[in-house]
């Protein structure tokens, strides 16, 4: 579940294979699109708002023209269930890593691998460029999160915690100097890319069994995440502790998203709820 | 962004040819934010290839005959084209059409040698004609026109070369600033003429020199080398003018050069050359007809021959260096264009974490306290602390930030010249997006 660049549309996918467009404003469903013949894992906008993308278990990617509302490329390649997927600011290319533990990098206008990475030895979820898509980063079931050049294609870094839990989400910071990684011991830490220490932790949420999505709430003054209790956890980045709880879902809240511009959050939970709620931070100027 | 991660060094030159563009061109340029290579092609199109998917992405085809020249306007949306066919095209990249048509079409009475955009606004054209005009075609509602730029006889044997041919410009140049034009002749000499008045400010002559057939800036401006039909590459520094409206004199000074570079073995003639971005080194595409050199020459070092470049058996025409990166593109007579970048070997420490590559055998020394066992509380008490460390997230380092704006010239923006050269500004901006064209499937 992610907003468009431009904040006006959410798009939800799931296991139903089906691709949700909502209007953010009012929650009306704009288009549901079908195509793919297994579940939906990951969707990405592409930052020119031109194309939507999405990752199955079919195998394959989907790419979405989201004016003519239709699909304009069938990405194949994975060997696997395709889990993860990313646009680079320049819209030009793709990275989708999956269950066959490779990160791919896609050429989107001719629908072609460029590179193919060896990166992980477990199925790999999440994976992300920077802010100028310089680097690309990927983490997996192994625990390991690594950082490849773009261009060339090699492993510069490889960050690693000593008890190795799996990693279940990755995000660049804005300005790429650090990362925010998810892992299923219920934590969620900060990495310093280039001293590789970890420079923040954030607890209190349960996160064990699923990839939960986490990331910057509007204002990137608070770290926000979903957590297998039913509820949204919001930290403050630089404290660390916990500032607000929402509470409204009834199962596991797999993921977040957070408006490009404005204060509002967007919250998606599991099979006893299957609803997506969008919260606002009434209080503006608390943010 | 990865130079943190990867590289510690600084800016070198390229050793090595990553790519190879199979185009048909006779000549390729980086555009300004080095995302983009544009190639002119003999048959009148061009083609416009992304460095990030290896992939060409528009193609103009709107002359009818060979495209001498491309140039890009500062933030790339504009493309220019110049050729044979006497047409400049000029083409906006963020126009939704495909294929592409010319944005406009500016027409002239013979074949045009070469044109490029105003640094600083892409609505005024300084134009060469292969009959040895040139001209400053200002495109802006307020100021339109075609203006001539005309040499001024020396005062001294005016009356007696009064009917005396003019010589013939053979290479015409705005310098980085936009303020100057510069122009080189067919008799060994330099013009410069101030871009917004038009009128003559100095002749350099170069003794012995000959035709000239090249010039490239610095970023900065403030050095310049010609190429000459002597083939020899002189270097100068770029002597600063005053203002046309107080001054008057024209400026009459032989410059001499820095540096000279030629090849001293095989004394082959020069094709073009092309600045680093920092301006301490400068590559010189060599016209050889058996081979695809590139010379190296460290500026920094006094200018000493760093290296040849070899590119393989197909002979160069041109080369042009990427406006932020060590990489060059050096374009061959089979039309292919070659990206040149510093290989990188393959780290494999990377891929363990927490460990380091050493090139030999390190003593390792075990530090006093390495494997005491402390408490687990004072740990997770001390990494506590550690974390109330305030950190930025949205800060970008100084340099990392400065990189899009080093190819901006210092100038102070009360300048007259500035002043004039922003009226009118051109759609240029920075926010705008190529879009992708999604291939059919074929």
């Amino acid at each position: 579940m992610k907003f468009s660049p431009d904040g006006t549309m959410l798009a939800t996918a799931s296991a139903d294979k089906l691709l949700k467009i909502w209007n953010a404003e009012d929650g009306q469903i704009l288009h549901t699109l079908s195509g793919h013949t297994e579940g939906i894992s990951d969707l990405a906008w592409s930052p020119d708002g031109e194309f939507l993308a999405t990752a199955s278990d079919d195998k394959t990617i989907r790419l979405w023209n989201i004016e003519s509302v239709s699909t304009v490329k069938v990405l194949k390649g994975h060997t696997n269930f395709v889990f993860c997927l990313n646009f680079n600011p320049q819209s030009n290319l793709l990275v989708s890593g999956g269950f066959d533990e490779s990160v791919r990098i896609w050429d989107i206008a001719r629908g072609r691998t460029m590179k193919t990475l060896p990166a992980h030895s477990d199925p790999v979820t999440a994976v992300t460029f920077n802010h100028d898509g310089t680097l690309i980063a990927s983490c997996s079931m192994d625990g390991l999160i690594r950082i490849w050049d773009t261009d060339s294609g090699q492993c510069l870094k490889t960050l690693v915690d000593d008890d190795n839990p799996i990693c279940s989400h990755i995000e660049f910071t804005p300005n790429s100097k650090f990362i925010l990684a998810s892992t299923q011991d219920s934590t969620i830490r900060l990495w310093n890319t280039q001293t590789s220490r970890c420079v923040k932790t954030y607890t209190g949420h349960i996160n064990r069994t699923y990839c939960l999505f986490a990331g910057f709430a509007p204002g990137k003054r608070h770290i926000v995440s979903g957590s297998e209790d039913a509820k949204v956890y919001i930290w403050d980045l630089q404290k660390r502790h916990i500032v607000q709880v929402l509470e409204g879902h009834r199962d596991v809240v797999i993921a977040v998203a957070a408006h490009p511009t404005r204060p509002l959050i967007a919250s998606a939970s599991m099979e006893k709820d299957l609803t997506v709620r969008v919260w606002e931070d009434s209080n503006i100027s608390a943010g | 962004m990865n130079g943190t991660l990867s590289n510690p060094f600084n800016i070198t030159y390229p050793t090595a040819v990553q790519t190879s563009l199979v185009s048909g061109a006779s000549f390729a340029k980086f555009d300004p934010t080095g995302r983009f290579v544009a190639g002119g092609r003999p048959d009148g199109s061009a083609v416009i290839w992304d460095l990030g998917t290896k992939a060409p992405i528009r193609w103009l085809e709107g002359h009818v005959k060979g495209v001498t020249s491309v140039d890009w306007s500062r933030n790339s949306r504009y493309v220019l084209t110049s050729s044979k066919d006497w047409n400049i095209c000029i083409w906006d990249m963020a126009s939704d059409l495909d294929p592409p048509l010319p944005h406009s079409t500016i027409r002239f009475d013979s074949p045009v040698a070469s044109a490029s955009f105003h640094p600083r606004n892409s609505k005024i054209l300084l134009v060469l004609l292969s009959v040895g005009e040139s001209y400053i075609v200002d495109l802006r509602k307020e100021h339109r026109g075609r203006y001539e730029l005309v040499e001024t006889q020396e005062e001294s044997d005016e009356e007696g070369q009064m009917n005396k041919p003019r010589a013939a410009m053979t290479v015409a140049r705005f310098d980085p600033t936009g303020k100057h034009v510069f122009v080189g002749t067919s008799a060994a000499s330099i013009l410069v003429f101030n871009a917004r008045t038009r009128t003559m400010i100095a002749r350099h002559k170069l003794p012995g020199a000959g035709s000239m057939k090249g010039l490239e800036f610095t970023k900065g401006g403030r050095r310049l080398v010609t190429n000459s039909s002597d083939r020899i590459l002189r270097q100068f520094n770029v002597p600063i003018y005053s203002n046309p409206t107080t001054g008057g004199e024209i400026v009459e000074q032989e410059l001499e050069p820095t540096y000279r570079f030629n090849d001293p073995i095989n004394r082959n003639p020069w094709h073009a050359m092309s600045y680093s971005p920092d301006g301490e080194w400068l590559a010189g595409g060599a016209a050889d007809n058996a081979q695809h050199k590139i010379y190296v020459w460290d500026i920094a070092n006094e200018g000493q021959f760093a290296s040849a470049l070899d590119g393989g058996p197909e002979p160069l025409l041109h080369v042009h260096w990427h406006p932020h990166k060590p990489c060059i593109a050096s374009t061959t007579n089979h039309g292919n264009i070659l990206i040149w970048h510093c290989p990188t070997p393959e780290r494999w420490g990377a891929f363990a974490g927490g460990f380091e590559e050493v090139d030999e055998n390190v003593e390792y020394e075990e530090r006093e306290d390495e494997f005491d066992i402390e408490d687990g509380d004072v740990l997770v008490q001390r990494k506590m602390k550690e974390e109330e460390e305030e950190i930025d997230i949205e800060g970008l380092d100084g340099n990392a930030q400065a990189a899009p704006d080093h190819a901006r010239v210092q100038t102070g923006d009360d300048d007259e010249d500035v002043a004039w050269a922003l009226e009118e500004p051109d759609e240029d901006n920075r926010e705008w997006r190529m879009r992708i064209v999604i291939e059919d499937e074929e």
